[in-house]
């Protein structure tokens, strides 16, 4: 990989540690990823945030970089809702590194948007666009759905990117490496769930290869959400197409591998990660919701009675306030509505044994042992709100 | 006869040397490597990487998932090494930042349970300890559509009785081609003979040897062949019926793999 003059005194450290260091990380990821050069980014997107998921040694390495962003940054969420607490309780040694990671980040710059879905809203990628972003699920989407162009950056490298306003041109960044190598013909129509179930069952599947879905011409922003989320939760896939949606789903390479998912892979892949018992939290919002998710599920809890389960959901500041009609309707009813978090990166567990979701990306990482430790209900909203109207 | 070297791609500078966890799995770092060093899903469940070096398919999953390999170094608890057999950015950016030496390219097979082995992040090498590695070439000789088919001798030192191409050690100072020509015309009297394709090395483990085979495609003019006493018979078989018969290991993909390329190309 060339450096340009300017590039190279930064590598050489004669503009300071932190971009010594950020400029050496993207010079490593650029030449794994044969790129010749840098190019300008137009905007980033940080992963690392909850104290869950970055640690004491994720603190040390951010205050290393720490250094003003030099492009629009957004944030991913972090263990609690930082103005109205929850939604679990909470130790102070985890509130305050929590904090002590939010102000680093504050520091240099990166808007406070503490959300997944920054697409909504903060951070709004055009189609085109060379962005550095990290969050797996974000990062599939402004590729598949808005056709910004981002390789899946790892949080340290999505901010090293932040600080230098640059990224290694490679991958995502050239219509070579947008194309599907697999063709994915899916029979039946899918709603929301069993999108992420679908997600679930190629991710590990496919492991890095693009797929372009058929069949799926009716689908919806939000069911390729899911399906983003838990596709990248299970594979390092940076992007998909589907026929007749998304806008380059032309680019398919010379061919491809075809496959078949019919009613029994999905209806087994839901049954597979799903127990009947009842959870004792509905959580709803993995990636966080939009607006028109928050008036839907409104609509159908508006004037009824709540019983069981507690009823989470989640969403970032933004969408909330958006929403307030919507929020207010949940919460007559008596649901909550989290911003900031999520049921992934708080500390579930503190409170949580079980817990009913239909987002695929959170029945991936929530029973997993020594990190969410949740037994897993995974079912389509319909059928989870069942637990909780009476 | 070779030494025991095995180059892959360095990603992460620095050299480890350990036993190597061998973990046939895609890893998400996040949750699927615990806070206190062990895998928690897949065939490596219950696995301590504490100290040892980790040898998966590659990452996947979250973008936080580098930040697990600087937690578990700064606790002294990480996995001292990082091999993969294709990696991508996340796992990559967890070795560079945590100071962990990674190489990727190498295949998880080469490696037996309980491998001492020693990596160099920088230069991409990755030895096992008391394994002796042998370079061999493999001939795929086809004539009208047809591949020749040899089966071992039952004194045979490897895999005697099976099905294979035609092989040999390469000797000192020989290129693999040379190897295969020279085999061809001791194993079967053949001298007219055209190269096709000249494979990528694949490897075979053998208890304490490691298998380095180039494999090449040739086209034989004729279908006469005259044995020697390394094998006891021989067939050509259509490429189409390969799967019923009794092969050395990788024998099928390899061939698969030869012919598929060549047709691409041309």
């Amino acid at each position: 990989m060339q450096l340009t003059r300017e590039e190279e005194r930064i590598f050489d450290g004669e503009r300071g540690e932190a971009p010594k260091i950020a400029i050496r990380l993207l010079y490593s990821l650029g030449e794994l990823g044969e790129a010749e050069k840098l190019i300008p980014v137009k905007s980033a997107h940080i992963s690392g945030v909850s104290y869950k998921n970055v640690g004491e040694g994720g603190i040390q390495f951010l205050k290393k970089i720490s250094h003003p962003v030099s492009v629009p940054t957004s944030l991913n969420p972090l263990g609690f809702d930082i103005n109205n607490g929850g939604p679990v309780e909470i130790d102070e040694i985890f509130r305050r590194k929590q904090m002590e990671i939010i102000e680093i980040y504050q520091k240099m710059g990166v808007m406070d948007s503490f959300t997944c879905t920054p697409y909504y809203y903060y951070n709004e990628p055009s189609f085109g666009d060379h962005i550095s972003w990290a969050e797996s699920s974000a990062i599939i989407y402004v590729n598949s759905i808005i056709g910004a162009r981002t390789n899946r950056e790892s949080g340290p490298s999505a901010l090293a990117a932040a600080v230098i306003g640059k990224t290694p041109d490679h991958g995502l960044h050239r219509d070579e490496g947008r194309k599907a190598s697999v063709v994915v013909n899916v029979e039946q129509q899918l709603d929301y769930t069993r999108f992420a179930a679908l997600g679930l069952f190629l991710g590990p599947k496919l492991n890095r290869n693009i797929p372009v879905v058929r069949g799926q011409r009716g689908a919806k922003g939000v069911e390729l959400k899911a399906f983003s989320a838990a596709l990248s939760a299970t594979s390092s896939i940076p992007m998909f197409h589907v026929d007749g949606v998304t806008k380059e789903s032309s680019l398919v390479s010379e061919s491809p591998e075809v496959i078949y998912v019919g009613k029994e892979e999905i209806e087994e892949t839901i049954g597979k990660n799903s127990t009947q018992q009842e959870p004792e939290l509905i959580a709803i919002g993995c990636p966080h919701l939009s607006s028109e998710e928050l008036d839907y599920i409104a609509g159908l809890v508006k004037g009824k009675k709540k019983v069981g389960p507690d009823l989470f959901l989640f969403t970032s500041r933004e969408v909330k306030a958006k929403a307030s009609d919507a929020v207010k309707t949940i919460e007559n009813f008596g649901g909550k509505v989290f911003s900031d978090t999520c049921m992934v990166v708080s500390p579930l567990s503190n409170s949580y044994r079980s817990t009913g979701t239909n987002s695929g990306k959170a029945t991936f990482y929530l029973p997993l042992k020594g990190y969410g430790n949740q037994r897993v209900a995974f079912m389509g909203i319909m059928d989870l709100l069942r637990w909780v109207i009476a | 006869m070779g030494d025991r070297l095995i180059r892959g791609r360095g990603l992460s500078p620095g050299e480890a040397t350990s036993e190597v966890i061998i973990c046939n799995q895609l890893i998400s770092p996040l949750g699927e490597i615990s806070r206190d060093g062990f895998v928690t899903s897949g065939p490596c469940e219950n696995t301590s990487i504490t100290g040892k070096i980790l040898a998966f398919i590659g990452g996947r999953g979250s973008t936080v998932g580098s930040y697990t390999f600087l937690e578990l170094k700064t606790k002294n608890i990480g996995p001292v090494g990082l091999i993969n057999e294709s990696a991508e950015q996340m796992v990559v950016t967890g070795a560079i930042i945590s100071d962990i030496p990674m190489v990727d390219r190498i295949p998880l097979d080469i490696f037996s349970r309980g491998d001492k082995i020693s990596i160099n992040g920088s230069t991409g090498e990755v030895y096992i300890a008391d394994v002796e590695k042998k370079r061999v070439a493999t001939v795929y000789l086809v004539h009208k559509g047809k591949l020749l088919l040899l089966k071992r001798a039952e004194s045979a030192t490897s895999y005697p009785g099976q099905l294979s191409g035609i092989s040999g050690y390469v000797e000192k100072g020989e290129k693999p081609e040379e190897t295969g020509r020279r085999e061809m015309e001791e194993e079967c009297g053949i001298t007219d003979s055209s190269l096709k394709k000249v494979g990528s090395e694949i490897y075979v483990r053998n208890k304490s040897i490691l298998y380095e085979i180039t494999p090449m495609l040739m086209e034989s003019k004729s279908a006469e062949v005259r044995l020697n006493e390394e094998n006891s018979s021989y067939s050509w078989v259509e490429p189409e019926k390969l799967h019923s018969y009794s092969t050395v290991p990788k024998f099928k993909e390899t061939f698969e793999k030869l012919v598929s390329s060549t047709l691409k190309k041309e």
